[in-house]
């Protein structure tokens, strides 16, 4: 997926969401995470990063721990992964619109 | 905790080269030619989505294998000038977020404006659970140490 990722499709997985939904609460490993979620380590990581990958959450290191995290309550980056998406949806509605009918 | 949190509203414009009655039209009848269902829906294969043309009404994905997934609650509809949306982005109770698009003549064509607003909502939702969470911690601590 590109760099500026899909944040839409990052939350439409129900357990992607409860990994998000966590990381709002503060910081966590990928150990944490999944000691609150009925999935193994691997899936989890596998969640993070998809969520990484749309910009929905980050990974930083604590000594030798490695903790995902969100910026602030993580709405920020939920409202920057909204005004990505706005974006493309529109030049879609765009493009859509004006190879039907053009000039009305 | 909702002391002045204030977060940008997300506003986008496009101008488009048709009639508004038609933008309105496309917007509303036929998403299903230009919303992103590839990377954005909740199934997997997507074949219809459906803004059903009234206040109260629902805005839902149905995917090919005929499973219904909501996405928003029509708050505003006011064809062909205007649509109000109730998107529960995080499908938390309480954190709905507004996403209104407004559609104006504009020469030959029609300027398209879409906001989409209230974020506080969200953050507030957030700053509760954390509030939750951490009196939860608290409880089980307090227990703990109590047994020492």
């Amino acid at each position: 997926m590109s760099a500026n990722g899909h944040p839409l499709d990052a939350l439409g997985d129900p357990t992607r969401r409860q990994v998000f939904e966590l990381l709002r609460l503060g910081p966590r490993s990928v150990g944490d995470l999944a000691a609150e979620l009925p999935v193994s380590r691997p899936a989890v990581s596998q969640h993070l990063r998809v969520l990484e990958e749309a910009g929905l959450a980050r990974h930083t290191k604590d000594g030798t721990r490695h903790l995902y995290e969100l910026d602030g309550s993580g709405v920020g980056a939920l409202r920057e992964w909204v005004d990505g998406f706005w974006d493309e949806a529109l030049a879609g509605f765009k493009a859509a619109v004006e190879s039907k009918g053009g000039t009305a | 905790m909702s002391e002045s949190l204030v977060i940008e509203v997300v506003r986008k414009v496009v101008t488009v080269d048709c009639a508004v009655e038609e933008a309105f039209r496309v917007f509303t009848e036929d998403a299903m030619s230009w919303w992103p269902v590839a990377t954005h829906s909740i199934h997997e294969t997507v074949r219809e989505i459906v803004f059903e043309p009234r206040e109260g009404g629902e805005v839902y994905e149905v995917s090919t294998a005929g499973e219904k997934g909501h996405w928003a609650t029509v708050t505003g509809w006011d064809p062909p000038a205007r649509l109000v949306l109730a998107w529960n982005i995080l499908e938390r109770p309480g954190e709905q977020t507004e996403v209104e698009v407004r559609f104006t003549p504009e020469g030959d064509g029609t300027r398209v404006e879409l906001e989409h607003r209230g974020w506080e909502a969200v953050a507030e939702g957030a700053a509760e659970k954390r509030a939750d969470y951490d009196t939860g911690w608290g409880h089980v601590l307090g227990r703990y140490e109590a047994r020492l």
